[in-house]
């Protein structure tokens, strides 16, 4: 074996190496949520192993029941898809606007809009209460999804954006040439290329609204309202937590968002490798 | 399945959502016509005992009580916050708050004072010190009216757990814990040479490592000393403070410490003790319930935190409040409000809700009925610190917590500490 294969096979060698160690660091907690929902509660603090002794099934039934999973999985369900849908469809037209369309206070305004980002949502609780409350959407559905809509816009606003500037001019010039509206454009054409941008901000803004619960808390009161990391939090007390109930719960709350990601990972790295994320 | 198809059915299902959602705007759907009490609480393992709650006293007066349970505590607190500023608050709460922001609360208007009640007779059913906790002094620095504000659900008080087994192990009797300071130090040893770490705590938490000094704080300054110290008479540098200070430098020295200890957190710490691998720890009431469900099995005792051997004041102990509600003065159903409380309050149901959350009841009368460890700790509400009518600025208590980690961690020793205390004390004052 010559000098040049040794050198590449010692590279390879330390590279999966390091790749290894880094997906462990990532597995294992996953690993360790697995396995602990199929521990009791003591042998999680007393056992280091990580296979339990008995595999307590019975965790995901009971935790089924007591958080009430079914009814809040329907509301995650539900925030998910509107929520979601209507952020792609307000950002994307607003995105395609500001990169195309020329009107007065365009940069302010878009600047204003990303501005938002830098407002975290627990220092915006009370004015958007106190807002909802005016607006009569206090304890409603559609107030919080509004609250995650318009959440979701500055980022959304932000990705697409640039994507859309990326698209080559001359396909829209073509369509405008054969008769296409302004809108038609945008709908049979920029959307359409723009799936692999879409793709990414579909699954962080599925990510976000799914995993997202103080907002939740602080809205609504109706427990048939809640989303499904209200289901949760039954079992995290102030001084006790029962982890198994909560790695079954936690096991049954991610099955959803991997099935999503593993659905979209295509186009994530097609976004990505595009400059969807650029800014 | 054609790709116009499926954008057709997508846009259909998000319609179909759209609608369901838009039906559900018509704000929580409890029934119009029947009044209900609406209990916000933090504390989301009650939920079950709480329901079950709610569900008796519906038999006996019609009237419903609706629990809504929000964790973690600062979600709860944005809610209590928000819900205040829109006026739109419960009918019974707890803003979860400190004194001062109690205070502010009060002043606004969104706690009722129940004084007049407590005084029919109510109050006398309480340890005394759970309802000082919920009380405001005359001429209290944030001049609210005086009186009694809060309903105390239950109480807490923090005492030090040993584990009997690792104490038999290292040759210490374990029905006989140290009550002294020496003691203390020679059990510690004793624990080291037998390879076992003797004290942990969550003294990465402040205000743990606050309260484990204050008890000192009141051995040697008592009540006027406390005050004196706040309103500048008494200066950090104290001998008396030095003193508290090298308490834990004499601590560190005999290598008492569990390793961590200043970055530890609570939880951490009631992990270690509970898997045997600490033999004393500092810790509130609500340990009995943490400790039984990480192992049921450990063998532990109680002993109040050591005695200096020279002290002028009886040792007390951080405690005496524990979880306490109050009434929305704003709210239509007030005086139903009072009357729930009232009946929650109550022996049989304060015995049913020790029983099932193992916390101490603020009905004294309940306590009787308490598992042995629990009664131990009951019996320490008499010894909890007293109620003060003001208190040190927050800045200055901050830099007593940072400086007793720092000492425990050899970083400054105890007269670079007080001194530092004291400085941070003349700053304060001047502001």
């Amino acid at each position: 074996m010559n000098s040049f294969k040794v050198k590449k096979k010692i590279l390879d060698v330390i590279t999966h190496v390091i790749l290894i160690a880094v997906a462990i660091t990532c597995v294992f907690p996953v690993f360790w949520m697995l396995s602990s929902s199929l521990k009791t509660n003591e042998e999680i603090f007393k056992s280091i192993s990580l296979f339990p002794e008995a595999w307590q099934w019975s965790n995901y039934t009971e935790a089924l029941l007591k958080a009430k999973f079914g009814m809040y999985f329907l509301n995650s369900l539900i925030y998910t898809v509107v929520g979601v849908s209507a952020i792609v469809l307000v950002t994307s037209m607003a995105a395609y606007a500001f990169a195309r369309l020329e009107f007065w206070g365009k940069t302010v305004l878009f600047y204003l809009l990303i501005s938002t980002l830098l407002i975290p949502i627990p220092g915006a609780f009370v004015p958007l209460y106190l807002l909802l409350k005016s607006l009569h959407l206090l304890d409603t559905r559609t107030g919080l999804l509004l609250c995650y809509i318009s959440g979701g816009i500055a980022f959304g606003l932000f990705l697409l954006k640039a994507f859309f500037e990326e698209l080559p001019r001359e396909i829209e010039e073509a369509a405008l040439i054969d008769g296409c509206s302004r809108f038609g454009i945008y709908w049979r054409i920029a959307l359409p290329l723009a799936k692999p941008a879409v793709a990414t901000l579909v699954i962080i803004q599925c990510l976000n609204i799914w995993n997202e619960f103080l907002l939740a808390l602080v809205v609504l009161q109706d427990p048939s309202k809640m989303p499904i990391q209200r289901g949760l939090m039954v079992f995290q007390g102030t001084h006790m937590t029962d982890y198994p109930l909560l790695m079954a719960g936690l096991t049954i709350a991610t099955v959803p968002i991997v099935i999503i990601y593993l659905l979209m990972q295509k186009h994530i790295v097609k976004g990505i490798a595009a400059g969807a994320v650029k800014g | 399945m054609s790709k116009r198809n499926i954008v057709i059915a997508l846009q259909t299902l998000c319609l179909c959502l759209a609608i369901f959602m838009v039906s559900g705007c018509s704000g929580s759907g409890s029934a119009k016509n029947e009044e209900v009490i609406k209990v916000w609480h933090w504390m989301t393992d009650r939920q079950e005992a709480f329901e079950k709650l709610s569900k008796d006293y519906y038999d006996q007066t019609g009237v419903k009580v609706v629990f809504e349970t929000y964790a973690p505590t600062d979600v709860y607190k944005n809610k209590i916050t928000a819900a205040a500023s829109g006026h739109l608050l419960p009918d019974i709460y707890n803003p979860q708050s400190d004194k001062k922001e109690l205070a502010s609360y009060i002043n606004a208007g969104y706690i009722a004072d129940l004084t007049d009640e407590m005084n029919t007779g109510w109050k006398d059913v309480f340890f005394e010190k759970s309802l000082i906790a919920n009380s405001f002094e005359e001429n209290n620095e944030w001049g609210v009216k005086p009186g009694i504000y809060g309903v105390p659900l239950d109480v807490s008080s923090l005492m030090i757990y040993y584990n009997k087994d690792l104490f038999k192990q290292a040759g210490l009797d374990p029905e006989n814990p140290p009550k002294t300071w020496p003691e203390f130090i020679e059990a510690g040893k004793k624990l080291r040479e037998a390879g076992i770490q003797p004290f942990v705590s969550g003294f990465g938490e402040a205000w743990l490592i606050g309260a484990f000094a204050a008890s000192y704080q009141w051995s040697l300054f008592g009540k006027q000393g406390i005050i004196d110290t706040i309103d500048g008479k008494i200066p950090y540098n104290d001998e008396r403070w030095l003193k508290i200070f090298k308490l834990f430098e004499e601590m560190r020295d005999n290598k008492m410490f569990a390793s961590g200890i200043v970055t530890m957190v609570n939880k951490d710490a009631e992990r270690t003790f509970a898997t045997g691998r600490a033999a004393m720890t500092f810790n509130g009431s609500w340990g009995v319930n943490v400790y039984k469900s990480m192992n049921s099995t450990l063998n532990y005792g109680l002993m109040y935190p050591p005695s200096l051997p020279d002290a002028k004041y009886p040792l007390l102990v951080f405690g005496g409040d524990g979880s306490s509600m109050f009434v929305n003065a704003e709210s239509p159903r007030k005086d139903k409000a009072i009357a729930f409380l009232k009946w929650f309050t109550q022996k049989e149901q304060q015995a049913y809700l020790a029983k099932e959350t193992l916390n101490i009841p603020s009905n004294k009368e309940s306590a009787d009925d308490l598992p042995e460890i629990l009664q131990e700790f009951s019996k320490s509400i008499t010894k909890t610190f007293d109620n003060l009518p003001k208190l040190e600025a927050w800045q200055v208590t901050n830099y007593i917590n940072i400086n007793l980690q720092s000492v425990i961690i050899g970083e400054k020793d105890p007269a670079k500490a007080v001194k530092e205390i004291q400085e941070e004390k003349l700053r304060q004052t001047k502001v």
